[in-house]
C-alpha cells in the first residue's frame, strides 16, 4: 500500500508545469529568435514524456499490486483477474484511458521533436507550442476533472472487477491501438498548423509527416478491426459491425484520414489541393478528439448524467471549440497564399479519380456524423429521443462503397494530368471482358440474386483485373529493359523500388478482399430462429445441424449450459459447442457462440433461453465469406508495413 | 476547388478549357446531389423515435402503426411464455403506465424481469406492442441510451410500492 499513486499524481502535475514551460519557451523563442529558448522547449517535451511515463507506469503498478485503496483500481480490477487483464485494466475506464492518451501524446511529441529537430528548424517551435497546448488540455482534464489518482479511504478488500465480456485479448488491446491512431495524427496536424502559421504552405509538411500519417492510419485501422473481431467472436449476435455510436466514433476519423492519404498525393504531384489537405488533417484530428470524448465522457450512455456533470462536458466543448476556431481561423487567414491554379489537362486523369474518392469519403463521414450526433442534438434541444438505426447506414454505405471500389480500379492505373481514350482502352479492355465473363459465371454458379451482389461481383473482378493487368504490364516493361531478369525477380525489384506505390496496391487488394466479406456477410447472411430439443435437426444453406445434447458443464470460475451440435455438410462433419455461461461474481449470463469457419462461409450457433418442456431457443447464422474480412485486414497490414519502409521522398516531380 | 484557369495559350487538346471545367463542376455537382439525396431520404426514413409507456398511452392513436421504440422496466411477474414456442408476452412499465408487449424470437442475455429494456416495433392501439427487436445490452453497467435515470428510479419505486 505504498504511496506510488501519489508519486504518479505528482509526476503528472509536474508534467503539466513542464509542458507549460514547453509552450511558452517555444513561443518566446520563435518571437525573439533565440535558439536557446527553443532548446528549453525541446528538453521540456522530453521531460514531460518521461514524467508521464512514470505516472502511467505507477498507475499500472497500482493495478498489479492490487492496491484497493485507489478508487480507480477498485472500480476496474478484482483479485481473481489474470495479470494480463490487470495491466490492461489501466485503460478500462475513462480516467485511465485519458491518462494513456496524454502519455501517448507526450511520447509522440517527444519522438517528433527528436526526429525533426535538425530538418525542420523553422516549424519546430510552432510544432512544440501547438502539440504542447494540446497536451496541457488533456492533462488539465486528467488532473482536475477525471483523475485516476484518487484514493479510496478506507481501502476495500476486493474490487468490482472487469466485465467477463471484456476479458478478451482483442478487446484489451483495442483501445491502445485506436489511441495510437488518434494520437498519431497529432504530428501531421501540428506540422500542418506550423506550415499555416509560418506561411510556408508548400508540400514540406506533407512530405515530412507522410510516414507519421501512414502509421496513425494503420494503427487506427488495426484498432477498428480488433473491435469488430471482438464483437463477432464474443458478443454472439452474428455480426461484427452494428453502427453503434461507439464504433462510429472511431470510423469518422478513419474516413477523413483515408481521404487525406489519397489527396496528399495530388498535392505532391501537382501542387494543388493545398487548402483541402489542411482541411482534411484538421478535420481528422478534430474527429479523433471527438471520438475519444464521445466514447470516454459518458455522453453516449447517458446524456443526462453528462449534462449534470457540467465541469467535464463544458470543458470538452470549450476544448473542441478552441481547437476548431484556432485551426480553421488560420486556414481562412492564409487563404490567399493557398490558392493555386489548376493545371489539369483533361477531365480524365488520376486527379479526378482522387477528387471523387475524396468526395465519396467525405459524404461517408458526414453520413456517420449525422447519424451519430443528430440523436444527441435532438435530445439536448427538445428532450425527444430518437435513434438512427443500421438500415440508414447500410442504405447509404453500400452505394458509396461500390463507387469507391470502381474508383479504386481506375485511379491507380491511369496517369496524372491526362488519360486519353487509348490509355483507357489498353488498361481496361481486358479487365472488363474478364469481369463480365467470370462475373456471369460466378453469378450463375452461386445463384447471386441481389442487385448489389451482382454489381459487387463485377466490380471486385474488374478492380482485381485492372490491378493485376497493371502489375503484369510493369513487370513486362522491366523485363524488356533487362531481359535477363525472371518474372519474380522483376516483381521483387519493382516492389522494392517503389514501396509506397505497391504498399498502396497491396492495401487496395486487402480492401478488395474485405469488401468481398462485407457483401457476403452483409447481404447474403441467413438466419434461423427456432426452438429445439436434443434429437432435433435443422438445416441452413448446405448444412444440417443435429442437436445432440444440452447439459450443464463447469469451468474454472463459471458454470454453463452447453448445447452440442453435430454439423454436417456432405462428408464433412464438425462438432459445435455453444454455451450460456455464468461467471461466479456476475449474476448475468454471457453467450459463448460456436463458430465453424471456412473460406466460403461461417456457421455461427448461439444458445438462447429455455422455453419450457425441454425446448431451447437457438439462433443459427450462415455468414458467407466473413473470414475474408479478417484475411483482407491482414493483407492491408502488409501493405501499410511496406509503405512505412519507404524512406525515399517521392513526389515534387514538377 | 475551382481556381482561376491558367491562360489557354498552350491549349491544344480537343477539350477546351471551358468544356473541361463545365464537365468537372457538372459531374461533381451531379454526384454530390445524388449522394446528398441518398443520405437525406435514407436518414428521414430511418429515424426511430423513442417513447415511454405513459407517452404512448396518452397519445395512443398518434403512435399507431409506425416503427417506434419503447423503453422502461420489465414488470416483475408479468413475463409469460407460450410453452413450446419462442413467443413471449410481458409488460413494459415506466412506473406510471404500462404497455403489453409481444415478441417472438430469441432474447438477449440480459433480458430479465425488473431490468431495463428497450423494444423496437409497432404499437397496435388498445392491444399490444408487437416488438421486432429487443435491444441487447452489452454490459451489466449499461443502461439503454434512451432510458433516463429518473425513469428507472421512478419505475423501481413503483415496483416496490406494488409489492407492499
Amino acid at each position: 500500500m505504498g504511496n506510488g499513486i501519489e508519486i504518479g499524481h505528482f509526476a503528472a502535475l509536474t508534467a503539466l508545469l513542464v509542458t507549460l514551460v514547453q509552450v511558452f519557451a517555444a513561443l518566446y523563442g520563435a518571437q525573439s529568435r533565440q535558439p536557446r529558448w527553443i532548446r528549453v522547449a525541446r528538453n521540456s517535451s522530453f521531460a514531460a514524456c518521461g514524467l508521464l511515463t512514470i505516472s502511467s507506469a505507477l498507475l499500472v503498478a497500482a493495478f498489479l499490486n492490487l492496491d484497493f485503496s485507489v478508487l480507480y483500481v477498485v472500480k476496474h480490477a478484482s483479485r481473481d483477474m489474470p495479470v494480463f487483464y490487470l495491466a490492461t485494466a489501466m485503460w478500462g475506464g475513462h480516467e485511465g484511458s485519458l491518462l494513456l492518451w496524454a502519455w501517448l501524446l507526450s511520447l509522440f511529441i517527444a519522438l517528433a521533436v527528436w526526429k525533426h529537430w535538425k530538418s525542420h528548424p523553422v516549424s519546430m517551435p510552432w510544432v512544440m507550442a501547438i502539440s504542447g497546448a494540446l497536451l496541457i488540455g488533456f492533462l488539465l482534464l486528467v488532473l482536475f476533472l477525471s483523475s485516476p489518482f484518487e484514493r479510496m479511504i478506507p481501502a476495500r478488500m476486493d474490487g468490482r472487477g472487469l466485465n467477463p465480456l471484456l476479458q478478451d485479448p482483442g478487446m484489451a488491446l483495442h483501445p491502445p491501438f485506436l489511441y495510437l491512431g488518434y494520437v498519431g495524427f497529432v504530428v501531421p496536424y501540428a506540422f500542418g498548423m506550423a506550415a499555416l502559421i509560418t506561411g510556408r504552405v508548400g508540400e514540406e509538411w506533407i512530405l515530412a509527416t507522410r510516414r507519421w500519417a501512414l502509421f496513425a492510419w494503420g494503427m487506427l485501422t488495426t484498432g477498428i478491426i480488433f473491435g469488430a473481431n471482438w464483437a463477432y467472436y464474443e458478443l454472439g449476435w452474428g455480426g461484427y459491425w452494428a453502427w453503434d455510436p461507439v464504433e462510429n466514433a472511431s470510423f469518422m476519423p478513419w474516413l477523413t484520414a483515408t481521404a487525406y492519404m489519397h489527396s496528399v498525393m495530388v498535392q505532391e504531384r501537382t501542387g494543388t489541393f493545398k487548402t483541402w489537405n489542411l482541411f482534411l488533417i484538421i478535420t481528422t484530428f478534430a474527429l479523433s478528439l471527438l471520438g475519444t470524448f464521445l466514447v470516454r465522457s459518458g455522453v453516449l450512455s447517458s446524456i443526462h448524467a453528462f449534462a449534470n456533470d457540467p465541469g467535464r462536458g463544458v470543458y470538452i466543448l470549450i476544448f473542441m471549440s478552441i481547437l476548431l476556431i484556432f485551426s480553421f481561423g488560420w486556414l481562412v487567414k492564409r487563404g490567399d497564399a493557398l490558392s493555386t491554379p489548376v493545371k489539369m489537362e483533361s477531365f480524365f486523369c488520376r486527379e479526378s479519380a482522387f477528387l471523387f474518392n475524396n468526395l465519396f469519403l467525405l459524404v461517408a463521414m458526414i453520413t456517420v456524423l449525422l447519424g451519430t450526433l443528430y440523436p444527441l442534438a435532438v435530445e439536448t434541444l427538445s428532450d425527444a429521443k430518437v435513434s438512427v438505426g443500421a438500415p440508414y447506414y447500410n442504405k447509404v454505405f453500400v452505394p458509396l462503397m461500390l463507387g469507391l471500389l470502381l474508383l479504386m480500379g481506375i485511379g491507380p492505373v491511369i496517369p496524372w494530368r491526362r488519360a486519353g481514350g487509348r490509355i483507357f482502352r489498353t488498361a481496361f479492355t481486358i479487365p472488363l471482358v474478364v469481369a463480365i465473363v467470370l462475373g456471369i459465371g460466378i453469378v450463375l454458379l452461386f445463384d447471386v440474386d441481389h442487385p448489389y451482389g451482382v454489381i459487387s461481383v463485377f466490380l471486385i473482378l474488374f478492380v482485381a483485373g485492372a490491378l493485376f493487368k497493371d502489375f503484369v504490364m510493369r513487370i513486362r516493361q522491366r523485363r524488356a529493359r533487362e531481359s535477363s531478369t525472371g518474372t519474380f525477380a522483376a516483381l521483387f525489384h519493382l516492389v522494392r523500388r517503389n514501396k509506397r506505390r505497391y504498399g498502396g496496391m497491396i492495401t487496395h487488394l486487402g480492401i478488395l478482399l474485405m469488401v468481398m466479406g462485407f457483401i457476403g456477410s452483409g447481404i447474403f447472411q441467413e438466419e434461423r430462429n427456432l426452438l429445439m430439443e436434443p434429437g432435433d435437426t435443422v438445416s441452413i444453406g448446405e448444412w444440417t445441424l443435429d442437436l445432440e445434447a444440452i447439459e450443464p458443464v463447469t469451468g474454472e470460475n463459471w458454470i454453463a449450459t452447453e448445447a452440442r451440435f453435430n454439423a454436417q455438410k456432405g462428408a464433412l462433419s464438425v462438432l459445435l459447442k455453444t454455451q450460456k455461461r455464468t461467471y461466479n461474481e456476475h449474476s448475468n449470463p454471457t453467450t459463448e457462440s460456436a463458430i465453424h469457419t471456412s473460406l466460403m462461409e461461417d456457421i455461427y450457433v448461439v444458445l438462447g433461453d429455455e422455453a419450457g418442456k425441454g425446448l431451447w431457443g437457438v439462433r443459427i447464422y450462415r455468414n458467407p465469406l466473413v473470414i475474408w474480412v479478417w484475411i483482407g485486414s491482414l493483407v492491408m497490414g502488409v501493405g501499410v508495413l511496406l509503405g512505412l519502409f519507404e524512406k525515399r521522398r517521392l513526389g515534387s516531380r514538377r | 476547388m475551382t481556381t482561376p484557369e491558367t491562360p489557354d495559350t498552350q491549349e491544344t487538346t480537343p477539350m477546351t478549357s471551358n468544356r473541361k471545367r463545365w464537365l468537372m463542376v457538372g459531374s461533381l455537382v451531379a454526384v454530390l446531389g445524388a449522394l446528398g439525396l441518398l443520405v437525406f431520404t435514407s436518414f428521414t426514413d430511418a429515424l426511430v423515435y423513442f417513447f415511454t409507456p405513459t407517452e404512448i398511452q396518452d397519445q395512443s392513436a398518434k403512435m399507431a402503426d409506425r416503427k417506434i421504440r419503447i423503453g422502461g422496466m420489465v414488470q416483475e411477474g408479468s413475463l409469460k411464455r407460450t410453452s413450446g414456442t419462442l413467443q413471449i408476452r410481458f409488460l413494459i412499465t415506466d412506473g406510471q403506465k404500462d404497455i403489453p408487449v409481444f415478441y417472438d424470437g430469441v432474447l438477449p442475455d440480459l433480458f430479465r424481469e425488473g431490468q431495463g429494456v428497450v423494444a423496437e416495433g409497432v404499437w397496435k392501439p388498445g392491444e399490444t406492442f408487437i416488438a421486432t427487436t429487443i435491444l441487447a445490452k452489452h454490459s451489466e453497467d449499461y443502461i439503454p441510451i434512451e432510458m433516463s435515470e429518473e425513469g428507472i428510479a421512478k419505475s423501481k419505486k413503483s415496483l416496490l410500492d406494488s409489492l407492499k
